[in-house]
């Protein structure tokens, strides 16, 4: 057994880092305060192979493996959670297409969005509590060659600028059942997106409600069968939460690694703040979180690139990222005192973020209920 | 279409190493190793020049064990081929060792127009080694070297000195040490990295160098390292005016020493 990255894991690693601290920490503070969508970024990220980096080498991808995915993942964490979702979201879309499209869908949409050409987005959620259930309801009507889609998808990250959705919707509005995932491009007529949302953390990756306002799409948009939306998006909201908690444990680290430097410069009672136990604590805390958490994370990541079933393991460590991720903030914070409140440091950012990779998705308490599912 | 050749080293990464707080000796137990950072820009240049000029480049590199962890990195960054030389000796190799069996090496695997060696190592930073690799090849050396182009069999070298620069234009073969500022190291992408494993690695032994044991005896013998700890001496004038803060803490320069 072994719980180490292979050499090539580790040098992707290291690539991960080094990108984050040329393209990702200089603009980290800014991006949190103009919530501007970092293309320039993005397009870096392609140049790297980071946007295929989870794709087989056929379609333009990296075929680097799930354990890749999420060292990486971590990696760009440390320094802007925000482009870790943007390129997350992305990964979404291009791994449904990827899967489920058929040869035309993967031919025009994989490699544009590996090459960072084309942004996607996967838009699963609606403001009822369950795809197809609700007054506003994303609704596909059957017609001559195609459907009509009417309705809402709500909390749609990289909204705005995508080119390309991968969209979920109902073909029967009394069988929650009949979900279909379909391709849209953005530039349908009928589609458009509302406003953006302002959110806690995670600024830069917009957030927006995609309106479709009876939108006429061929047949070949169905991504994979009519009726099995359910399974792709059980698939790839699974994957995407393993790819969340990277994103926290990524967060954490950064926090911790942060508050210790401080501890070592900052002096109280004449001697840093360091050597006293009650900070040690504070930081031996955070920093087991964090190394436990990264353990069940690699290991789950394992268990997907080893094709076994990973959904109970991915629902732990999610469970335990939600308990503890806010802690790792709060108990960091505590060791920079009043000057890790400040927003000239970036521990409220780190604040914000970790809330975003902990609450979206998944409330707190659905993956204790998968879990216990699991086991009894 | 020149070949060229890139002397790198692979040294512990000086941020995973400790100090420890009782005799300041180093803990180097956890700390990883990574190519030194100017043979970082060493590869970059070569690569570059290939990009531009076409030709080859090469990597070689003497060690401890250590070495095969650097292979996949190197290829990473551009050589198509890596040679690497393992040898317990590299342990307390000093610039003259180093340099006799990278020259040795250099002879079997040669000719090359171009050697390329970072100005100094992140480790020992003794900038000797390109110099005692252009004596012993009896090639020219250009050392500090900020700017580099090739034409043809010509290669010119702008070197940054204390308080100017100097242009150097050398008939190749020739030897160049070259700076931090010279390039910015490519982030190699995902695709370079896994391809690096294609790309061949090939171990030199050194019992097949011909070098005698004097050449793999250092003159240089290191006998302790030991870290340094700024003490802080916390001393607080307390006068009552900014002036008579400052002739205090000019006295108190100047009863140590300072001038």
């Amino acid at each position: 057994m072994n719980f180490q990255l292979t050499e090539e894991q580790q040098l992707i690693e290291q690539s991960a880092h080094d990108f984050a601290k040329e393209y990702l920490d200089p603009i980290t503070g800014q991006l949190d305060h103009t919530v501007e969508f970092p293309m320039a970024v993005v397009k870096e990220l392609a140049n790297h192979d980071f946007l295929g980096l989870h794709l087989p080498i056929e379609v333009g991808g990296a075929g680097a493996g799930f354990v890749s995915y999420v060292a990486v993942i971590e990696g760009l964490s440390r320094s802007c959670a925000a482009v870790a979702s943007i390129m997350n979201n992305q990964a979404m879309a291009s791994y449904a297409i990827q899967h489920w499209g058929s040869e035309v869908q993967k031919k025009q949409y994989v490699q544009a969005l590996v090459k960072g050409e084309t942004i996607g987005a996967f838009a699963i959620y609606e403001h009822g509590p369950t795809p197809g259930i609700g007054p506003d309801a994303l609704v596909a009507t059957k017609s001559d060659g195609g459907y009509a889609l009417k309705g809402t998808k709500a909390y749609v990250r990289n909204a705005g600028v995508a080119a390309v959705y991968v969209v979920f919707a109902v073909t029967d509005p009394a069988d929650p059942k009949s979900l279909t995932a379909f391709v849209v491009d953005a530039g349908v007529k009928g589609l458009r997106v509302g406003e953006a949302l302002t959110t806690m953390g995670l600024k830069g990756c917009p957030v927006a409600d995609v309106i479709f306002d009876n939108v006429t799409v061929p047949d070949t948009a169905v991504l994979g069968a009519v009726k099995s939306g359910g399974d792709v998006a059980a698939r790839v909201l699974a994957l995407a939460s393993v790819a969340e908690a990277a994103q926290t444990v990524g967060i954490g680290q950064a926090a911790v690694e942060h508050a210790a430097v401080y501890a070592k410069q900052r002096v109280q009672f004449g001697k840093p703040v360091a050597t006293l136990q009650p900070v040690q604590t504070l930081l031996a805390e955070a920093a087991t979180d964090c190394y436990l958490a990264r353990l069940g994370l690699r290991s789950t990541a394992q268990l997907v690139e080893d094709g076994k079933p990973f959904e109970t393991e991915a629902a732990m460590v999610k469970s335990f990222l939600a308990r503890l991720g806010s802690k790792i903030l709060i108990d960091t914070c505590q060791v920079e005192g009043g000057m890790g409140y400040s927003e000239t440091m970036p521990l409220p950012r780190l604040f914000r973020d970790i809330a975003g990779t902990t609450l979206l998705d998944a409330p707190a308490d659905f993956p204790d209920y998968a879990i216990a599912a699991s086991i009894a | 279409m020149p070949k060229c050749l890139v002397c790198y080293k692979w040294t512990l990464d000086e941020k995973d190493i400790k100090i420890k707080p009782g005799d300041l000796s180093l803990d180097t137990s956890r700390a990883k190793g990574k190519i030194s950072d100017f043979d970082r820009n060493a590869i970059e240049e070569a690569t570059l020049i290939q990009e531009q000029h076409g030709g080859a480049v090469h990597a070689l590199t003497y060690g401890t064990s250590a070495v095969k962890q650097s292979l996949k990195d190197v290829l990473s960054r551009g050589p198509e081929t890596v040679y690497w030389i393992v040898d317990n000796s590299a342990e307390t190799a000093d610039a003259c060792v180093t340099a006799n069996v990278l020259a040795a090496a250099i002879r079997k695997l040669g000719p090359y127009d171009l050697i390329i060696c970072g100005e100094g190592s992140s480790d020992l930073f003794n900038q000797q080694t390109a110099a005692r690799l252009g004596a012993l090849l009896g090639l020219p050396c250009v050392t500090y070297v900020e700017k580099l182009s090739v034409d043809g069999d010509t290669v010119k070298a702008t070197r940054k000195l204390a308080d100017c620069t100097e242009v150097a234009t050398v008939k190749g073969p020739v030897v160049v040490s070259v700076l931090g500022t010279i390039n910015k190291p490519r982030i190699p992408s995902l695709k370079q990295v896994l391809g690096a494993a294609k790309k061949p690695n090939k171990e030199i032994k050194i019992a097949d160098l011909g070098l005698n044991a004097e050449a793999l005896q250092s003159k240089a013998v290191h006998k302790s390292v030991k870290g340094f700890v700024a003490k802080r001496k916390n001393i607080v004038y307390k006068e009552p005016n900014a002036a008579a803060n400052v002739g205090k803490l000019t006295s108190s320069l100047a009863a140590e020493g300072v001038r």
